[in-house]
């Protein structure tokens, strides 16, 4: 366990230096974009081993405990946006925006007790797999999203403006934040409905408003709330990024709180 | 040749557009908003409700107000019905709320115990939507016992259970049924459950009449460990006895891993009215009206049981929702590129 941990703690410093370079970068106005995909990336691949040790010592992946579930998410939404960073060139600075998000589960990471969990028999199957992965690229999307609605909501303020001159008009990264809403959206509906055959099979019932899948559903009602409103209304960027930050918020309740708070056996525990 | 025209009523002239922008206001998208916002407000009281057994009237209001939007939407709205990819997610939705009504007005959701050798005898536990006409009455099966193998600190692991049952054609068949695996027959799932423990079998032979044998289903194991009594009526109920399990071994040791089993050894305390006898498998009871005799300890099973015909519908609308949508979001979005250079 001990390497485990050497390499998650390798791992978050590369996170975290690409964090703060990203950070200084949008302060100084400089590009230092290589370092920091390339910290991204050493982060990625060290959290990786770590991860791997982990799921060859215990026979199980990463979806039982606490602090398994935030290191899983910490290197799914590092490895979404680190894909974003590298394929929209003119959003690097984004990054400055997202990385304090992924700070916040990297310091709850390291609070958590990195003991082992009981696997229950319910989560041997291949849906936990599909499940799961559904949910990790949803939230992924919304975070990406929720990089560029930060931006939006700063730049009013001069300093702001100033330093985030160099990405594009509101109006362009409201529609960029809105295709990966509108992905987030496609993968939401999946993780809904994998999760609903997983639960006929795991517990008789596709459905039956446990604390958990109620907050999931609310989660989408928003989302396609949100959605509808931009058509309707033609929302401006500022509006749509508000609605944005709600998306996530409520995203960020239902994967990190719901699930430690509530005593129904979505966790399995049956 | 004077054509003979039939004046049109002025009030028609005036109920054509009159109708038309109730349509227009009935599928606007400034309804689907306020209709969105009840339906999360539905969730909200539907999981507040769940206790009752009134998760579904809440969102009855909200999914019925979506439905006459959409429909309103679909008949008033060219636009929407040009963009094929789009209506097709909105219809398939339409089809999900449609389905899962049909769903909660038939479905049947119960409990079910059988003891190992024995068969399925019918419910203990029962709620059917008022339209449930599904065979229950045909369903058969026995149980051959299950195997339960826990871990420490008594989390349990797999369970396995052999179940038997005819086909339709009367052959025998079998299969093994537990996590993740129900036993389908006539519709309905049957699933095993956490809830399962120990039934000691009697015979009970009345003075005058047949033997009768039954059961007694003591509680779930090792969820009750220090509580295994119960009280039983005899199969004729005829009277009413207090049956205890005694046995001195651990099964299972919360330290190691382990498996479910029945004792070695065990007495069977039995009660009824003064009387109090500590029994073994064999052993006779003289009782007022007849004799009891213990034939010995097993196991019960506890199954969840679900009947829902629109599962596989559901599962194709859904399917067929998200495509449409994926669709829709790759012509609008993603068939034009993002450009940053814009």
């Amino acid at each position: 366990m001990e390497l485990e941990l050497k390499l998650l703690w390798g791992a978050i410093v590369a996170y975290v230096l690409a964090g703060v370079i990203a950070i200084f970068a949008v302060i100084l106005k400089r590009r230092p974009e290589r370092t920091v995909l390339g910290l991204m990336v050493v982060g990625l691949l060290l959290q990786t081993l770590s991860l791997g040790l982990r799921w060859l010592r215990l026979d199980h992946g990463p979806f039982i405990t606490l602090f398994e579930i935030l290191s899983s998410n910490v290197w799914s939404l590092t490895l979404i946006f680190s894909l974003a960073y590298w394929r929209f060139q003119a959003i690097r600075p984004v990054a400055a925006a997202v990385m304090p998000v992924l700070f916040i589960l990297m310091g709850w990471l390291m609070l958590a007790s990195p003991d082992e969990g009981h696997f229950p028999p319910t989560y041997r199957t291949p849906w936990l797999y599909i499940h799961i992965g559904l949910a990790k690229v949803f939230l992924g999307c919304v975070l990406v999203a929720l990089g560029m609605a930060i931006v939006i909501l700063l730049r009013p303020w001069p300093a702001a403006a100033e330093r985030f001159a160099r990405l594009p008009a509101d109006q362009r990264l409201d529609d960029l934040a809105y295709r990966f809403m509108a992905l987030g959206l496609v993968f939401d509906s999946l993780m809904l409905i994998s999760g609903a055959i997983w639960a006929q099979d795991a517990w008789g019932r596709y459905w039956a408003w446990d604390p958990l899948e109620t907050s999931s559903f609310v989660t989408w009602v928003l989302l396609a709330f949100t959605l509808h409103l931009r058509i309707t209304y033609q929302t401006s960027p500022r509006t749509g990024s508000w609605m944005i930050v709600a998306v996530f918020l409520l995203a960020f309740v239902t994967f990190f709180g719901v699930p430690f708070v509530s005593t129904a056996p979505h966790k399995g525990a049956v | 040749m004077i054509a003979h025209i039939n004046p049109v009523p002025a009030a028609t002239i005036d109920q054509a557009p009159q109708a038309s922008r109730w349509l227009t206001a009935l599928g606007s998208l400034k309804l689907t908003l306020p209709a969105l916002v009840l339906l999360a407000l539905g969730v909200a009281v539907a999981y507040d409700r769940q206790g009752d057994g009134q998760a579904t009237w809440p969102l009855v209001l909200p999914l019925s107000l979506l439905a006459v939007n959409l429909t309103a939407a679909v008949a008033g709205n060219r636009a929407f019905r040009r963009q094929v990819a789009l209506l097709v997610f909105h219809l398939a939705l339409l089809a999900i709320i449609v389905l899962i009504t049909l769903g909660r007005l038939t479905y049947l959701r119960g409990a079910a115990e059988v003891v190992s050798g024995g068969e399925f005898e019918g419910l203990i536990l029962r709620d059917a939507g008022p339209w449930h006409s599904g065979n229950l009455d045909a369903v058969r099966f026995g149980s051959e016992g299950f195997g339960i193998r826990y871990a420490p600190g008594l989390q349990r692991e797999g369970t396995s259970n052999r179940v038997t049952w005819r086909d339709p054609g009367g052959l025998p068949r079998h299969a093994d049924i537990g996590d993740q695996v129900p036993l389908v027959l006539h519709g309905y799932r049957f699933y095993t459950t956490h809830n399962k423990g120990f039934a000691p079998v009697f015979r009970w032979q009345p003075e005058r009449g047949e033997p009768l044998r039954g059961s007694v289903h003591l509680p779930a194991y090792p969820l009750h460990d220090y509580a295994q009594e119960q009280r039983w009526q005899l199969p004729d109920g005829s009277q009413e006895l207090w049956v205890m399990l005694k046995f001195t071994e651990v099964l299972l040791d919360p330290a190691r891993h382990g498996e479910f089993r029945l004792p070695e050894r065990h007495q069977l305390v039995v009660r009824a009215g003064d009387r109090r006898a500590e029994l073994v498998p064999g052993e006779r009871l003289a009782l007022p009206g007849g004799t009891l005799v213990y034939e010995g300890l097993r196991t019960w099973m506890g199954y969840a049981v679900f009947y829902d015909w629109t599962m596989p519908w559901l599962l194709a609308a859904c399917a067929l929702a998200v495509s449409a949508l994926a669709w829709h979001f790759r012509v609008k979005y993603f068939a034009r590129p993002w450009r940053e250079d814009a």
